[in-house]
């Protein structure tokens, strides 16, 4: 079978030693990108978004729930869909107890489009019991670029626009990503927006398997000839 | 209240390219460092370690249930503690379904000195059901860093420990299974090397508050508590 090399404890701790060096300075590096997160401006929203909650109607103000931070995820679910995307279903899966944020003035919530009853029933179906609400009928998705329609709002993905993009001819539709927003008062202000691979270290299993011999199993990794992979996200 | 500047559309989004050519930067880092770990070589582990479980003796072997890969949370849970490692039990709390390790061929277990009837009155407290064994009648913990003797002079996240007092350290061990049943120690770390398994603290990253801990480097007057208090 295909498995690491055998080597001696004292040859094993040499790499082992010169690879801790190397995360010691991506923790750094981490750390330093996200001191320059925390000095990012904002963005006062002054278009008011009305959304379908199991309380009724609510704005995105009322999604705080009384906390300066909101995290908004933008979980993929079209109208159109009976069920909800499969990566952002195994997403909100892997996610634990975030009793942490509301400590921290912060609330997470996740939007879709499609209508509340069908994310209610999802939710139902998950057992999941994090706040959900629907942006349907509302400008929401596409103005943070997750639902890209060029009919409604110019397409972006990823803060690349479409008419700069090469082979931009699947960019319709729902994506995912998330949002911060900060409240001050009665006003709200968009602070931050990432989309793709900005979201992936939420994942505990990716985090987790990261540190195994065979990491993710999934064919974008630089791995060793034979090790198992299958298709990225697959 | 303090809080971010508010800045036009434009002048926001030049920032925020500008951060995410970094945030790209970093993924990539992360990328190539993750390719460089799955080229560690691993060590076969010639000692017998048994441990006390629910179920009765397992051997490391057994912790890998038919699995080739085993990820080891140490749990910081001292024989004589009335209560787990707050800290470890905040980061079993935010760990949500792990599903995809068992369909990736890898186990999750935890293992703590503690006995497994104090282990498991903790993890029924706290609704767990992850396989949590017990290394109090084994040198485990000891040989892989994570418990200390009164008097030792120790290792700590690969440096001397520079304290000799009976004690407990967090960390995460990876375990190798061949088809021929021997099991090679392949990977540990600890300190802050499995801090990014917790959710919260991914997620508060992306706020402009951060964690809200006082080791991050924050504009003047940002709410700070001490770090991982």
């Amino acid at each position: 079978m295909i498995k690491p090399p055998v080597a001696s404890e004292s040859e094993w701790r040499a790499q082992r030693v010169e690879l801790l060096a190397e995360e010691k300075e991506l923790t750094k590096h981490k750390d330093r990108v996200n001191a320059q997160r925390r000095r990012l401006p904002m963005v006062e929203v002054t278009k008011e978004y009305l959304f379908d909650s199991a309380q009724g109607k609510r704005s995105l103000k009322d999604l705080f729930e009384g906390k300066h931070q909101l995290i908004v995820y933008h979980f993929m679910f079209d109208p159109e869909w009976d069920e909800g995307c499969m990566g952002c279903t195994g997403f909100v899966d892997a996610l634990g107890d975030l009793s942490m944020l509301g400590e921290r003035d912060t609330t997470f919530t996740l939007i879709s489009r499609a209508p509340l009853s069908k994310l209610l029933a999802y939710a139902a179906k998950r057992g999941w019991d994090r706040p959900w609400v629907s942006s349907f009928e509302s400008d929401f998705n596409y103005d943070y670029h997750v639902t890209l329609d060029e009919k409604v709002a110019p397409v972006e993905h990823n803060y690349v626009r479409a008419k700069e993009m090469k082979g931009s001819n699947g960019l319709e539709g729902e994506n995912h990503g998330m949002s911060v927003f900060f409240c001050d008062g009665d006003e709200v202000y968009h602070t931050y927006s990432s989309y793709s691979r900005g979201v992936e270290g939420v994942t505990d299993s990716y985090s987790l398997l990261d540190l195994t011999p065979y990491g993710r199993q999934e064919d974008f990794e630089d791995s060793p000839a034979g090790w198992p992979q299958k298709p990225t996200y697959g | 209240m303090n809080m971010p500047p508010v800045a036009t559309e434009s002048e926001w989004l030049e920032k925020r390219i500008d951060l995410l050519k970094k945030e790209k930067e970093l993924t990539r880092q992360t990328d190539r460092l993750n390719a460089e770990r799955r080229r560690l070589p691993m060590v076969k582990v010639e000692k017998s370690y048994i441990f006390d479980s629910p179920e009765g003796k397992k051997s490391l072997l057994d912790l890998f249930e038919g699995r080739h890969q085993l990820v080891i949370y140490h749990f910081m849970y001292g024989p004589d503690w009335k209560e787990g490692c707050p800290g470890c039990t905040g980061f079993i709390n935010e760990i949500g379904n792990l599903d995809l390790l068992a369909q990736r061929d890898t186990t999750f277990a935890m293992v703590a000195r503690a006995p497994v009837s104090i282990l498991q009155a903790w993890a029924q407290k706290h609704g767990w059901n992850w396989t949590w064994v017990s290394s109090g009648e084994n040198d485990f913990n000891y040989d892989y860093h994570v418990s200390f003797r009164e008097g030792e002079e120790a290792t700590y996240n690969y440096a001397p420990r520079g304290r000799t007092d009976e004690g407990e350290g967090p960390g995460i061990s990876v375990f190798f299974r061949d088809d021929e049943d021997n099991v090679y120690h392949t990977y540990s770390n600890f300190a802050r090397g499995g801090e990014h398994a917790t959710d919260s603290y991914s997620l508060l990253d992306l706020t402009p508050y951060g964690r809200q801990e006082d080791f991050e480097d924050s504009p003047e007057g940002w709410p700070q508590k001490p770090t991982y208090g």
